[in-house]
């Protein structure tokens, strides 16, 4: 037990930040938030592939270079603080589904593109308004070798960006998981516009085939439910880790705005009633990175952790507040646009949004505790 | 980052667990039941000197003061589990008053104080807040002059508690009334049994008794002052960094929430299982993540006292959670309970022998004891923040 970083994690996270700090400048950020901006970074994702981000968690046989989903959660807090496009996050996703739901053919096909860049992937694995919802929202039925895929999935993040999604699908008996080419015949994306400019899409399968074994995850069985909320945990913890990001930026904002703002004749970061505002922003931060850095280790060390994932979404919900109590610290001068502000504000709401908010969140632990009474 | 505990700790959870197992005897919880903290020369002397006997109360003291030598985390798992298990474990005395002399301490002070406090035979009563000096403990007037080899201490002290069963006040005195109020303080050990002190019972909302304790022309001998003379603000604001940090760990919570937990799961007067109900979980479930996030913050503020830092941010940010966490979990046990959650504390009829009715008034104590939530708050923003003074 020893809750302080050590010193590889935080080379790690001086390294990221370094690479966001040159590469994704908070103009970028509010490039992408703007309704049919920017989509493309190449600059970003050039460095961000090689800093050796995308292939940090994935073995180095496969191109990676063999870190821990810890080492990814430290890159996440600097993704949040720099406002780092999702389309990282769901290519980072997609190819974790890959490596911990695949086969070694499916593994060793799609996770060198994944960790060099080559690819871009993104996930519809979970229920996006309850991510511990795992009935596939396709269907799957056999076609002479292959698979023919149907049905909708909703809120697909980075749908345009991505070549790849990894899906799952009911089969006879079971799930199955399919990593889908989205040029695939049959497939279409629609956008659909969201706050914050996050990038969702409905995808519709209507008979899309996957004749290719390479492209089907799970095995004789199927795919297991624990599994696959061992994937959809792990995505919901770094999710928190990127909101605790979030909020470290706009507490320093925010600290900073109002130790330079003066009236009356004074900073107002010398009021009490500022300071205790900031004083209730940091510890609802403290609380948000203590429990979701608790579930990635957890999940990492390779338990599913749901009730550490609980912990964390209920408490990065907070996040959310922190940013709006920023709003009221800065008054009208974080209301107006050119200070971006909002930019934290809105990706705060949409990630404590995903796949549920803190009420799912309570109810899975809820439902992990012991409400039998004691003999 | 490490959210395991390694092999060595649990082994050592392990032995606490089975010395808490051994000895916290039915007798000793009958006593403890009956009069508290209170009663000498019984059960939980007993079990004092057995704790004093292992050298746990200065586990984590260096060999040379007559400790064990063990790291912060090992007292922090101890006191966590003693907390758990509702019975005293190492106090104030040990975990704030012993690293003060420790640190600052003269060698006279070390070769007096330190050995007897580590055989749990020096109890401290720490005498810092007056009726004119709480929050702003700075302006406090007990006085201490110089006469010979002697300090002579006149005044009264406010929530001395534990006065009627210690050894010795830890007492913050004027030495100098003409300096500057934070550079004329300086902090002296006096027996409690010297001529001229007296101490008065206040009975607070809980039940607990503290006190008022006046002291006239008390005499102790120069070599009980601590350190340096006009030193004392410096040795104090550092002993309750330690002293928040200590009490702090959130094993009461932890046990609070899983009796509560234990609690609603049977059926009430009526026949009703609060636990039945989907929102009565739902509330369980948000204190149970706070309480669990209640337990990192102590494992980081040990995590960082046992790297040589001095968390005053961190265990700000974990006293203002954990004493609010308290009173929400109190709240919402009267909540889930309803009319029999105000059946009174240790009356026949109460669930849990009332223990949630008397939580809900013992609650307000840590949200002001021990540095009030709002000065905390003032720390957090100006000392992790460096926002300016306000003036205090």
């Amino acid at each position: 037990m020893r809750l302080i970083p050590d010193q590889d994690q935080r080379d790690l996270a001086a390294m990221c930040r370094d690479v966001l700090t040159a590469e994704c400048p908070t103009t970028l950020a509010r490039a992408l938030h703007t309704p049919g901006g920017v989509r493309v970074t190449p600059g970003l994702w050039k460095a961000l592939a090689e800093a050796g981000v995308l292939g940090l968690a994935i073995e180095e046989g496969l191109g990676g270079s063999g870190g821990g989903l810890v080492d990814l959660g430290v890159f996440c807090v600097e993704a949040g603080q720099a406002l780092c496009p999702m389309v990282v996050h769901s290519t980072l996703n997609a190819a974790r589904a890959v490596d911990w739901l695949g086969s070694g053919e499916a593994r060793e096909t799609w996770l060198p593109p994944l960790a060099s860049g080559s690819a871009r992937g993104t996930t519809a694995l979970w229920n996006p308004r309850d991510a511990s919802v795992l009935t596939p929202s396709l269907r799957a039925h056999e076609d002479g070798g292959g698979w023919r895929l149907h049905g909708v999935a909703d809120f697909v993040a980075d749908a345009d960006l991505a070549d790849l999604i990894v899906v799952s699908a009911e089969v006879d008996g079971g799930t199955l998981g399919f990593v889908v080419d989205v040029s695939s015949p049959g497939l279409s994306v629609e956008p659909l516009a969201m706050m914050g400019g996050h990038r969702a899409f409905t995808v519709r399968f209507d008979g899309v085939l996957v004749d290719d074994p390479g492209r089907v995850l799970g095995g004789a069985g199927g795919l297991g439910e624990q599994e696959l909320r061992r994937v959809a945990n792990a995505a919901a913890a770094l999710l928190c880790l990127d909101l605790v990001g979030v909020a470290e930026a706009v507490l320093q904002r925010t600290v900073d705005y109002i130790k330079m703002r003066e009236q009356f004749g004074r900073p107002i970061a010398s009021f009490q009633a500022a300071q205790h505002l900031v004083a209730d922003m940091h510890i609802a931060l403290a609380a948000a990175r203590l429990a979701a850095q608790s579930a990635v280790f957890w999940i990492g060390r390779g338990r599913t952790a749901t009730r550490e994932t609980a912990i964390a979404k209920m408490r990065a919900a907070a996040v959310k507040k922190i940013t709006l109590d920023a709003h009221q610290l800065h008054g009208g001068m974080g209301y107006v646009l050119d200070t971006d502000l909002h930019l934290f504000s809105e990706r705060a709401r949409v990630l404590a949004t995903l796949g549920g908010g803190a009420d799912v969140a309570a109810q899975w632990l809820a439902d992990e505790m012991d409400w039998e009474a004691p003999r | 980052m490490d959210f395991e505990l390694d092999d060595e700790q649990r082994a050592w959870l392990a032995e606490v667990r089975r010395f808490l197992e051994d000895n916290v005897t039915l007798a000793l919880r009958a006593e403890m039941a009956e009069h508290g903290l209170e009663f000498q020369g019984g059960e939980l002397s007993a079990f004092r000197r057995k704790i004093g006997e292992r050298g746990w109360f200065g586990l984590n003291w260096p060999p040379d003061y007559g400790g064990l030598g063990l790291t912060v985390m090992h007292q922090h798992l101890l006191m966590s589990e003693f907390e758990y298990w509702g019975v005293p474990g190492p106090d104030l005395t040990v975990t704030s008053v012993a690293p003060m002399i420790m640190r600052h301490g003269t060698e006279q002070n070390k070769k007096d104080f330190l050995p007897g406090i580590a055989r749990g035979e020096i109890v401290c009563a720490v005498g810092y807040s007056e009726p004119n000096a709480g929050t702003d403990l700075a302006s406090l007037r007990t006085r201490a002059v110089r006469d010979g080899d002697d300090w002579v201490i006149t005044g009264s002290k406010i929530w001395n508690s534990g006065a009627q069963r210690s050894t010795h006040e830890w007492l913050c005195v004027r030495t100098d009334p003409d300096a500057p109020r934070h550079r004329g303080i300086s902090v002296i050990m006096v027996p409690i049994d010297q001529p001229g002190i007296e101490i008065h019972p206040l009975y607070a909302w809980s039940g607990y008794r503290t006190n008022e304790t006046f002291f006239r022309d008390v005499r102790v001998p120069v070599t009980n002052l601590i350190g340096e003379v006009n030193m004392g603000w410096t040795y104090i604001t550092g002993a309750l960094d330690l002293e928040r940090g200590a009490l702090t760990n959130a094993g009461d919570l932890r046990r609070a929430l899983d009796d509560l937990i234990a609690l609603v799961a049977r059926p009430l007067r009526d026949g009703s299982v609060p636990a039945r109900d989907p929102v009565f979980r739902r509330r369980l479930a948000q204190v149970e993540a706070d309480v669990e996030v209640a337990r990192l913050m102590g494992y980081e503020a040990a995590s960082m006292l046992d790297c040589g830092s001095i968390p005053t941010v961190e265990v700000s940010v974990e006293k203002i959670f954990t004493s609010e966490l308290r009173q929400r979990i109190a709240d919402l046990a009267i909540d889930l309970l309803g009319p029999d959650g105000l059946i009174a504390h240790r009356s026949p009829d109460a669930p849990l022998d009332g223990f949630f009715e008397r939580l809900y008034r013992v609650s307000p104590l840590m949200r002001f004891g021990g540095g009030t939530n709002e000065v905390l708050r003032d720390v957090i923003a100006q000392r992790g923040h460096g926002m300016p003074s306000y003036g205090r």
